[in-house]
């Protein structure tokens, strides 16, 4: 399994997301898939949360939630009927089930889903779900699983939802941002008692691709974490400076100067640990960032790579 | 500021920029009737000499009045951006508008040479939306006669063998501010090299310059916003000389250490900058003497020349994006051909 670069998992994703539902059905038997959503509900090992779901033009998400990490697992399935699933989740599990409805069919009120409430046929997979996440920090195996199999009656609802963040998150007064291939890192500073749980807030987001061998499913994997902190961890008493310390999953110091080149460079020993995972380093020259005062504007540092 | 972003082909782009665009025409009823211009008739040249020594060279006749001869060389290499231009103008002797080119350039040549078209003459009416009056009529062909020049570096041209065109340009009226200009009023004035240095996202801009007996020597120094570490330096030389005016310039997409400055605030300013070659040495300066002292200098068309001393002014800008969203622009106001000065003592940002 070859790893590839966020940047390439975006581009892979894109593509992938930008076929027509007749591609993805050509993987099976050529049937256009119905508009239909399949979610499978389980509980992972130490308190994970792991919910599949299987969207119209079968790409199968398998995420991993706790607190406020998440991970998805993203690959394709290789069956194209709506209540049958197969995939592998290429060394890390295997899916295979067959939905079973039980009970009638219910139109709930969903959040996102408007006034257009989805109609959802309850009922249960059974077959295989395998699932050890990286150096088993989670995992998964069951025969059978409460599912349910989702069908929009509007266009946005629960699986298409749009993400909007809270309104209040956008009163930032500074905002860093540092991005390097594979990986996003977020630092937003507030006013006190804008957002709950402190003054500041951390977000960081990575992005791998694992090619595919001819004929099987490629498999992205997305992990984020956001965690909220005190003021004291963002300090910007000079605008041209930054110091970084936020709380764990991350450890260590980033720190924003402009040298006497007039290079904004972003250094420190500053990494987020991901479940199962090495520290990822979140500082360094190839990392480009944005800094950002409310009401001044922001400077923009692009990251030196090497010469290829 | 992108590396190599500067194509260099000098002032044999530039001036055919201006050769094509100089041959528009139009038949266009003109819109905002009641506010016109006269764009003066013009007949104007060009002989592409091809490659000598590393140099682009070529000659050209902007108007019927005068002659450059251009050199140029651009290299890429080490993914840094180097190009050097000299440009020398001396008035036509000859009829242009009857195909003669007659001038000398001092010590270094001289030229006699007569248009031979060959084929049908074209058309071409790039002005038309802005421009009344005529078509513009270029006549492709050679110039046949005799051409001598030695460079200042190590070239040497002997030859008139090349493309060459010509254009005859009708008198135009054309809507304000559309009229082009091809009499400028001196000779320093076409060879004055432009500047392309985008400082408009400059956050660190260094700027010295001297002038003495007829020579203006001004080097620039730059750092956008965003950039790697490093800086993009323009030398730009100006002289008149035997009757000709000579313009140089030098441009290189320095590597990192190439200009560094005290950071926004910091008193006393100071800055050092060290490009590479063709130049050599370092320079310094500081806010507190107000002197620009060091070795640094520039090997160029054969000689070796000083870059620092009593008789330069120095400009120093260094701005925070945070305070100052414009960068540093004290070169905004000032058209792209000036001899631009550096006073003494000019306020720091």
């Amino acid at each position: 399994m070859r790893m590839r670069r966020a940047a390439v998992a975006v581009l892979a994703l894109a593509a992938v997301s930008c076929l027509p539902g007749s591609a993805g059905a050509r993987v099976g038997h050529g049937r256009a898939p119905a508009n239909e959503w399949l979610g499978i509900e389980l509980e992972g090992t130490n308190g994970y949360s792991i919910h599949i779901s299987v969207n119209p033009r079968r790409h199968l998400i398998l995420q991993v939630t706790k607190e406020r990490f998440s991970a998805e697992y993203m690959t394709r399935d290789t069956l194209v009927d709506t209540d049958r699933v197969k995939a592998e989740l290429r060394g890390l599990g295997r899916i295979s089930v067959r939905f079973h409805p039980r009970g009638p069919v219910r139109h709930p009120s969903l959040r996102g889903c408007r006034k257009k409430r989805p109609m959802v046929q309850p009922g249960v997979v059974r077959g295989t779900i395998r699932f050890a996440a990286e150096r088993e920090y989670t995992q998964v195996e069951v025969r059978e699983a409460e599912a349910a199999i989702e069908r929009p009656t509007g266009g946005q609802c629960r699986y298409l939802v749009k993400f909007e963040p809270h309104p209040r998150e956008r009163e930032w007064v500074s905002k860093f941002s540092a991005h390097d291939e594979g990986v996003s890192f977020l630092a937003r500073k507030y006013r006190p008692g804008v957002i709950e749980d402190g003054g500041a807030v951390y977000f960081v987001e990575t992005g791998e691709a694992y090619e595919a061998a001819p004929g099987r499913a490629p498999l992205t994997i997305y992990r984020e974490v956001a965690v909220p902190a005190p003021a004291s961890t963002f300090r910007n008493s000079h605008p041209e400076h930054l110091i970084l310390s936020p709380p764990p999953p991350f450890s260590g110091t980033g720190t924003l100067a402009r040298t006497p080149e007039s290079v904004f460079a972003w250094e420190g020993d500053l990494s987020v640990q991901f479940p199962g995972l090495d520290p990822r380093p979140l500082a360094g020259p190839s990392f480009g960032s944005e800094n950002c005062l409310r009401g001044s504007g922001c400077v923009r540092q692009d990251g030196v790579h090497p010469e290829l | 500021m992108g590396r190599g972003c500067v194509s260099f082909a000098v002032a044999g782009l530039v001036v055919t920029v201006m050769l094509l665009t100089a041959t528009g025409t139009g038949q266009a009823r003109l819109r905002g009737a009641g506010k016109f211009e006269v764009q003066q008739a013009v007949t104007a040249g060009f002989l592409r000499l091809g490659k000598e020594s590393g140099y682009r060279i070529g000659l050209y006749m902007p108007n019927e009045r005068v002659v450059l001869f251009f050199a140029s060389s651009s290299k890429k290499s080490d993914a840094f951006f180097n190009g050097t231009s000299s440009v020398y103008a001396v008035h036509n002797l000859g009829d242009l508008e009857h195909g003669v080119v007659r001038a000398r350039f001092g010590s270094m040549g001289w030229v006699s040479l007569r248009f031979r078209p060959s084929g049908r003459a074209r058309k071409r009416n790039p002005q038309a939306a802005v421009c009344e009056g005529g078509a513009t009529t270029i006549e492709d062909g050679t110039f046949v006669g005799h051409l001598s020049f030695r460079g200042e570096g190590d070239f040497h041209v002997s030859s008139a063998k090349g493309e060459a065109l010509l254009a005859h340009s009708p008198r135009l009226r054309c809507e304000k501010g559309y009229a082009l200009k091809f009499h400028p009023r001196s000779l320093r004035e076409y060879v004055a090299p432009i500047s392309l240095l985008p400082y408009e996202n400059s956050i660190a801009l260094l700027h010295a310059s001297t002038r003495s007996h007829g020579r203006y020597v001004g080097i620039t120094a730059a750092h956008g916003e965003g950039s790697p570490p490093g800086a993009y330096v323009q030398l730009r030389i100006v002289e008149s000389r035997q009757g000709m005016a000579i313009g140089h310039s030098v441009h290189v997409d320095g590597p990192p250490g190439t200009l560094l400055t005290s950071l926004p605030g910091a008193h006393p300013a100071t800055a050092t900058l060290a490009p590479p070659r063709p130049f050599h040495g370092k320079a310094a300066y500081s806010e507190e003497s107000d002197a620009w002292t060091g070795t640094l200098g520039v090997s160029l068309a054969g000689v070796s020349l000083p870059l620092t001393g009593p008789g330069f002014g120095v400009r120093l800008c260094v701005v925070s994006p945070l305070r100052d969203r414009d960068g540093c622009d004290f070169f905004k106001a000032e058209p792209p051909f000036v001899e631009r000065a550096a006073r003494p003592g000019w306020a720091l940002r």
